[in-house]
């Protein structure tokens, strides 16, 4: 029992953290109220799932921040589902539950407080003492079950990952949300995620990825995996109709030939420009849509220059949707610029579109990081073939409402950055991974990438002062040219009256260089620079996916162990019925084990070629960066030069 | 001239850049006449105050020794001002602003400000940054100096200022001239007084019609003047001292940088280094450009608000003049009518219509010159300025431009 006992430790380390991080209410009610909701009925599995070490509690989780939503504008629900509610499991749930149900279940949620709040305790102490026992019942039931229960905690379990992640973040951010204002999206998240609530409360078998438990169970999973579509699908209403195939295929593709794919063909290019930023409609209800072109040698896309219009939220929904799929095979997701609820309302507040200078400015600050993002994972060569990308860069047509406006705040972003990175330090300090050499390299990563974080922070906060010091040194360059400009108007003397005027005109557009050095000082370097912080978020995460992968595959191998060891023990009572059961389970045990190794081999290869290439692309990427900007800088000095020139000859003429 | 300048240990540095602080002192020099030459040869800092050595060298008889050298305090100077300020024989010229208190709070309070976030940097930028804050109170301080030579120079320059008595005491006098600064009762009876006079002033100016249209618009000169410089002058502080935090952001953002460098290794660091170089030297033309822009162009224009409110006061003083002259004219009208003390009246009419006519000839030739001076001032400033401002964008240029030939060849 000694090895099964390993995951445990671990989950609830995690738990721990997750305690001391998240004492939010929100985020509390979240990982109590499915207890309460579902003892009875699923009561092994449940606590399979939550006392799984793989699925720390988030997943299972995760879904309950929905019945709040109600209350909260719909909002938590917004960020749940953009990272982490799969549209597979969420819609294929849809299709085996009446949505109706769903939103039954939320309405009791909300009303019922202070059970949840009692429950909490009652999950974790279930969680450890009796994680033995219900583990078996549930890899049992989990595992062997056809039924329609099963298909869906399968897809679910696909998304745990991200989902795992994206949890924490949720309270963080769950009152910015609400601040943010996709009220017309609220309706469209109730239908939608009430089912998911459901169906994430089911998760049974989290520690079993998808992949692994896929080919074997082929038959009974394939209703689940189809409904995947529907996200896709225009037009989601609560009623989701699970349609359009198509880009059911992309998953499986994917994962099968991953190697491929990522195989770079140095002459095939995309350029993506996010351009024309137009705000639609009016009030709160409004939103931003920008032309996204595109430029591209790439066979696989129809043509080789479009364009196409996309509000902010589907670039967010494409973000989701690339984390969903890709995450889990150890792929670095380029994050989504952040959701800003005081920019958007300030916008969508604003009855004049070129009114407000500031809205102006955050207005390209978005565009610009829109399409710095929609860059980079174009310049995947993996995520740029995602059925979904290809989608969101070609049709012609407005996409499904992305339910998962991921409202990934800034503050929420950070904290889960932060927390995933202690996280991985942690339990990565504990893996005790057969392969040393793979092991050491991946924990010099992890050094490197953490300090690389740490440096970049600090060098994102120089930058940052550089910029505004520059702001203010062009704001008063330029009331120092109107004063001067004052001034030469009242000096008597003409000649010096005249070179005052020059010097006046001279300031005035010094002011106008540095303020485009301060743009350029803040889309060359600051703006970069935080991308690069956030980007080294998406690396953590991956690498905590491969910890938890690690940990699904070191779970495996301890049930498969109390199973040889249940079945010894059958054997020796000579029950020879429940030899046959403890033989059959066995036998699958080892099924996992072998797959979850292979997972886990699959993940490690996968994330060393992906931090290889994000070495790679960095390197370049700072030395454009740096060169780009000591250009502007000399272009600056250049037209300090004219400047200076044409007033040098004024100043002669004081006589 | 401004030979060395003392302080805490800092004479070297000093040295390299005495040459900076000669601005606008040497347009009111009159070459041709070498008669009296003042100078402060050497300025201590001693805690709150400061200790200037004045020194003269002259060919006037009047004083015991061709040349000598005495200590003087800042109140010191003030109290020679106010001798001039309150001469009645001088009441037709403008007084030389007196120069400004030495004030080196702002530094030592940027010192302890930057004491108190050393945790927060890293030993070289803390080093770098309190080097900048050093020389930053070292130019202060040499403004500071400079300001109250040029005090005694455009006295010594002035062909009535230069034989006062005052003046004399104060050059060759060696002791202590033991000039307190002013007692609480001696602040409040001064307070009153320029309360007095300001509200006397603004009566003068509600109420006196001037005679003379030249006046009368030269007035209205002066204090649109007044007031537009003065915001100049506030402005171009703001602006030096926000390109100067430019230059200091650049020492976190090379450091940050090299240390980037050292994180991402071999791939980047060389690449990187040449960058954090750049921006290194970069700061210090930065620096450069708000010092010279501070010297050539705020401190112009900051004299010239002294230079100019000297002028108001001359004009003020003019008015009074006439009010008093035109307060004698009624005076006399009334003895005539009267009949009685008709002499005496007819006398301090007499007077007062002499003392107004001096000062208005004297006024007139005053400030023909300080319209002069300043348009030479601001020439010669001006044309600096901008010599200085393109010295450093090319230097910066290609400083720049050298950066970027060498990361190519990477």
């Amino acid at each position: 029992m000694a090895d099964s006992r390993e995951p445990p430790p671990l989950f609830n380390d995690d738990d721990d953290s997750h305690k001391d991080d998240d004492n939010d209410d929100l985020f509390t009610s979240a990982v109590q109220s499915p207890v309460s909701e579902l003892t009875t009925p699923e009561e092994p599995r449940r606590q399979e799932g939550l006392g799984d070490p793989l699925t720390s509690p988030s997943p299972a989780a995760s879904p309950t921040p929905d019945p709040p939503s109600d209350s909260h504008a719909g909002n938590p629900t917004d960020l749940f589902e953009s990272v982490g509610e799969p549209p597979v499991g969420g819609l294929s749930s849809v299709s085996l539950e009446s949505p109706t149900g769903g939103e039954g279940t939320q309405q009791e949620l909300p009303s019922d407080p202070d059970t949840t709040l009692v429950d909490a305790p009652c999950v974790e102490s279930a969680n450890m003492s009796s994680f033995d026992a219900p583990v078996e019942d549930a890899g049992t039931t989990g595992v062997t079950g056809s039924d329609d229960v099963v298909g869906t905690a399968e897809s679910v379990d696909q998304s745990s990952p991200p989902a795992n992640s994206t949890s924490d973040s949720v309270p963080a951010t769950s009152e910015e949300v609400s601040l943010d204002d996709e009220v017309d999206d609220s309706a469209l998240f109730n239908a939608t995620s009430a089912p998911k609530l459901q169906l994430s409360q089911d998760v049974p078998e989290p520690p079993v990825p998808a992949s692994s438990i896929l080919p074997p169970m082929g038959a009974p999973l394939t209703p689940p995996v189809a409904p995947i579509t529907p996200t896709v699908t225009p037009n989601l209403t609560p009623n989701v109709t699970p349609a359009a195939p198509a880009p059911v295929t992309p998953l499986p593709a994917v994962r099968q030939s991953p190697e491929e794919l990522e195989a770079e063909s140095g002459d095939e290019f995309i350029e993506i420009q996010v351009s024309d930023p137009q705000k639609i409609g009016e009030g709160m209800s409004s939103y931003m849509a920008y032309k996204v072109t595109t430029k591209t040698n790439i066979t696989y896309f129809r043509k080789k220059n479009w364009s196409v219009t996309r509000r902010f939220s589907d670039f967010l929904g494409l973000h989701g949707k690339l984390v969903e799929k890709h995450l889990h095979s150890g792929r670095i997701i380029p994050p989504a610029p952040e959701k800003s609820a005081i920019g958007t309302t300030k916008i969508k507040l604003g009855s004049d579109k070129t009114a407000e200078s500031g809205s102006q400015d955050f207005i390209e600050k978005r565009r610009a990081s829109l399409e710095r993002y929609m860059n980079r994972t174009g310049a995947h060569p993996t995520l740029r073939a995602d059925p979904d990308f290809r989608e969101f860069i070609e049709l012609d047509a407005e996409l499904p409402r992305a339910t998962q406006t991921s409202a990934l705040s800034s503050a929420g972003v950070l904290r889960l950055f932060n927390r995933v990175g202690e996280t991985v330090n942690k339990m990565t300090f504990k893996m005790d991974e057969s392969d040393q050499a793979e092991g050491q390299w991946f924990e010099e990563k992890t050094q490197q990438i953490e300090s690389l974080d740490a440096q970049l922070r600090k060098l994102h906060l120089a930058m940052e002062g550089l910029v505004a010091y520059r702001r203010e040194l062009a704001v008063s360059t330029a009331s120092f040219a109107k004063s001067a400009a004052i001034l030469s108007s009242v000096e008597e003397h003409s000649a010096l009256s005249r070179a005052l005027h020059q010097l006046a005109e001279s300031t005035e557009r010094t002011h106008t260089i540095h303020h485009a050095q301060a743009d350029a000082d803040f889309y060359y370097l600051s703006e970069i620079t935080k991308d690069y912080i956030q980007l080294i978020g998406a690396v953590k995460d991956v690498f905590h996916e491969r910890v938890k992968t690690f940990q699904t595959w070191q779970h495996a191998q301890s049930m498969l162990a109390k199973k040889r060891e249940a079945k010894a023990k059958a054997e020796l009572a000579g029950r020879m019925d429940k030899v046959q059961q403890a033989q059959e389970e066995v036998a699958e045990w080892e099924v996992k084990v072998e797959r979850s190794q292979e997972e886990f081999d699959r993940i490690s290869r996968a994330i060393k070629k992906e931090v290889d290439r994000f070495d790679v692309v960095r390197v370049k990427d700072f030395k454009d960066m740096l060169v780009k900007y000591l250009e502007a800088l000399m272009t600056s000095q250049q037209q300090i030069i004219k400047v200076w020139e044409t007033f040098m000859p004024e100043a002669k003429a004081i006589a | 001239m401004l030979e060395i300048a003392r302080l805490d240990g800092m004479e070297e540095v000093l040295h390299s850049e005495t040459n900076g602080t000669k601005s606008g002192r040497s347009d009111t020099v009159d070459l041709n006449d070498n008669s009296l030459q003042v100078d402060i040869s050497d300025a201590l800092s001693e805690r709150e105050k400061v200790k200037f050595t004045v020194h003269t060298k002259t060919t006037l008889a009047d004083y015991a020794k061709p040349e000598f050298s005495v200590v003087r305090q800042h109140e010191e100077f003030i109290w020679l001002h106010d001798r001039f300020e309150e001469n009645e024989d001088y009441a037709g010229y403008i007084i030389p602003p007196p120069p400004p208190r030495p004030d080196f709070d702002a530094s030592r309070e940027k010192l302890q400000k930057l004491g108190e976030g050393e945790g927060s940097m890293t030993k070289e930028e803390f080093n770098k940054m309190k080097q900048e804050l050093e020389a930053e109170y070292l130019a202060t301080f040499k403004k500071t100096v400079a300001m109250h030579e040029v005090f005694l120079t455009r006295l010594a320059q002035h062909s009535v200022f230069r034989t006062d008595h005052n003046f004399k005491v104060f050059l060759e006098y060696e002791q202590d001239l033991s000039v307190r600064t002013k007692n609480k009762k001696e602040k409040v009876e001064g307070l009153f007084k320029s309360f007095n006079k300001s509200t006397d002033e603004l009566l003068l100016a509600a109420t006196q019609k001037d005679v003379d249209d030249y006046f009368e618009k030269e007035k209205g000169f002066l204090l649109e003047y007044h007031t537009a410089i003065k915001d100049t002058t506030t402005k171009a502080d703001k602006m030096t001292q926000a390109h100067k935090s430019v230059a200091d952001s650049y020492i976190k953002l090379s450091t940050g940088l090299s240390q980037l460098g050292t994180i991402e290794g071999p791939r980047l660091e060389k690449f990187i280094n040449k960058v954090a170089d750049t921006f290194e030297k970069a700061r210090k033309v930065e620096g450069r450009v708000s010092s010279d822009e501070d010297l050539k162009l705020s401190d112009t224009l900051r004299y010239y608000v002294r230079d100019g409110s000297a002028a108001k006061d001359l004009l003020y003083r003019r008015l009074r003049c006439l009010a008093n002259y035109e307060q004698a004219n009624k005076n006399l009208d009334r003895a005539r009518a009267k009949n009685k003390d008709v002499h005496a009246a007819e006398l301090a009419q007499q007077n007062a219509c002499e003392k107004f006519e001096l000062i208005t000839n004297k006024a007139k030739e005053e400030l023909v010159d300080f319209k002069g001076r300043r348009v030479a001032a601001f020439r010669k400033n001006l044309i600096e300025l901008a010599e200085l401002e393109l010295k450093h964008a090319k230097a910066q240029a290609q400083l720049l431009k050298n950066c970027l030939q060498a990361l190519q060849e990477e």
